[in-house]
């Protein structure tokens, strides 16, 4: 069972480097660094968005299939940084449609 | 050393053409439209430079909201040193914590794998298709299956399947587990219906004994036919090649054309974006812009643009001996494969941002199939198993 992470109002500085399963999304941010989501899991407020960004070298692709909280980013290059709000509160399996590694749940709480 | 050292210089400026190369092209294949002059600029990570996109809903019910391009650190040249450190061969085979190796599975499960009883018409087994002799796959451009039917796509190579994710081209299994009974009942494969092949097995009296010494609690059924397949497929790992000589130290190991190749794999021609560290593969879905009806990984994700034709990446370990290539069989020769990726393919909105035309010159083309051939072990011949009566 992973640990959740929980995605806190806060915007004190985390340096990447301390990001892990258990740290806080400080900034809302989950990081794509290494093929990597910088998170397992992430508990957030519905309506709140949370921003995906591409801190890689090579595209990557977030989406999700999770029935009412569908999304697909497409081919987001290295250098751009997305929001996705989520609208219905549950479980979302959020994935990088080109690379199987990566994956996490959000927990989309009302 | 001489030759060392101008190969580290090359790949020093290379890296930094390949950054603008890809940005270059992430900007063109963007419909957001990225302002190309602040990406990368910034050196801080988290400095938000502008916004470009504008709010749009992709599909679903999640918002999508707008699209910033943020400064990345810029990437340190990479020294030919560390970056060959990324290719070293692992140490040991990982096996799951469900299905961890005994060499009683590992056995049985090599007799499962060469055993033509596993069909329906029992001319046909794992190995048909995923011959030791063609570097586990099977030579053709497509696989041939019940009857002498073709199949839609090439039978892939096992080797190294340890590693894996996903499974298959279009990586609808999760397990090599799983995997393992999909063929087998498949009625264009082996199309053996499961209860059918455990009576079958079960009248083998030599089969009752492995499988109870493989699997003393369980027994013979299903699962534990598919843990000995997949157990003894993990056990199928390409040798050392002169590639893994060179990357352990001996510099003579591989000519300085192939050293020039391995350089521009890793740089300009984007190779190592997907076939990434010592297996060649990051296991990715890619559409590389092959001609093909084939909608590939979108079966499994229908609604993902970029899923159409995309296929998982193939390593690339005993490259040389596994055409003809692609997902379908459709270039005879590494030097078209090459060609291909030089040129880019279809342009279709699925098409990978990486794939596009790398203006490589014909000295880079051939340095990049000299790297390949130096992928191939000299493999030990496999034995064929004693089978069971
Ligand atoms: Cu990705």
């Amino acid at each position: 069972m992973p640990r959740l992470a929980l995605v806190a109002l806060s915007i004190a500085g985390v340096a990447l480097g301390a990001l892990s399963a258990v740290a806080l999304v400080a900034d809302h941010t989950v990081h794509q660094q290494g093929r990597k989501f910088s998170f397992q899991s992430a508990i957030i407020k519905k309506g709140t968005p949370l921003t995906f960004v591409n801190d890689d070298t090579v595209p990557h692709n977030v989406a999700s299939t999770t029935k009412g909280n569908e999304f697909d980013l497409g081919s987001q290059p290295p250098g751009a940084s997305t929001d996705v709000t989520f609208t219905e509160a549950g479980e979302v399996q959020v994935i990088c449609a080109i690379h199987p590694r990566m994956r996490m749940m959000v927990s989309v709480r009302d | 050393m001489l030759a060392r050292s101008s190969v580290r210089g090359v790949l020093t400026m290379m890296i930094g053409a390949l950054q603008s190369s890809v940005r270059e092209h992430s900007r063109g294949a963007s419909a957001r439209g990225f302002r190309r002059s602040v990406l990368f600029s910034s050196a801080a990570a988290t400095v938000f430079v502008g916004i470009i996109g504008c709010a749009s809903i992709t599909f679903g019910a999640a918002i999508v909201g707008r699209t910033r391009h943020v400064g990345l650190n810029p990437q340190p040249a990479m020294e030919l040193d560390v970056l060959k450190a990324k290719y070293r061969r692992p140490a040991f085979i990982p096996f799951p914590r469900e299905n961890p190796y005994t060499p009683e599975k590992a056995s049985l499960g090599k007799r499962l794998f060469f055993d033509t009883r596993l069909s329906l018409s029992s001319s046909q087994s794992c190995a048909s298709c995923h011959s030791p002799g063609f570097s586990w796959g099977d030579g053709l451009s497509v696989g041939v299956g019940h009857g002498m039917v073709k199949l839609g796509r090439r039978s892939p190579s096992i080797v190294n399947t340890a590693w894996a994710t996903t499974f298959m081209w279009d990586g609808r299994w999760e397990s090599l587990e799983e995997q393992a009974l999909d063929p087998i009942q498949s009625a264009g494969e082996l199309n053996m219906p499961i209860e059918r092949l455990m009576d079958r097995l079960a009248s083998v009296a030599g089969y009752k004994l492995l499988f109870a010494a493989a699997f003393p609690d369980e027994g013979m059924n299903p699962k534990t036919l598919a843990d000995a397949i997949a157990t003894y497929e993990r056990t199928v790992v390409s040798d050392h090649a002169p590639f893994d000589a060179w990357i352990e130290g001996a510099e003579g190991a591989i000519p300085e054309q192939a050293k020039r190749g391995f350089v521009i794999f890793n740089t300009k021609g984007r190779c190592a974006s997907c076939h990434e560290g010592w297996s060649f593969t990051n296991d990715g879905f890619h559409d590389i812009g092959i001609p093909s009806d084939d909608p590939g990984r979108a079966r499994q994700l229908p609604q993902i643009t970029k899923m159409n034709h995309a296929f998982k990446t193939p390593g690339l370990r005993e490259i040389v001996r596994r055409g003809p290539y692609m997902h379908n069989g459709s270039i005879a020769t590494l030097e078209e494969v090459v060609e291909h990726y030089d040129q880019g393919g279809i342009d279709r909105p699925s098409r990978s941002d990486l794939i596009g035309p790398l203006g490589l010159t014909s000295q880079e083309k051939v340095d990049l199939v000299a790297f390949l051939s130096t992928l191939t072990s000299n493999a030990a011949a496999t034995t064929v198993p004693v089978l069971p009566r």
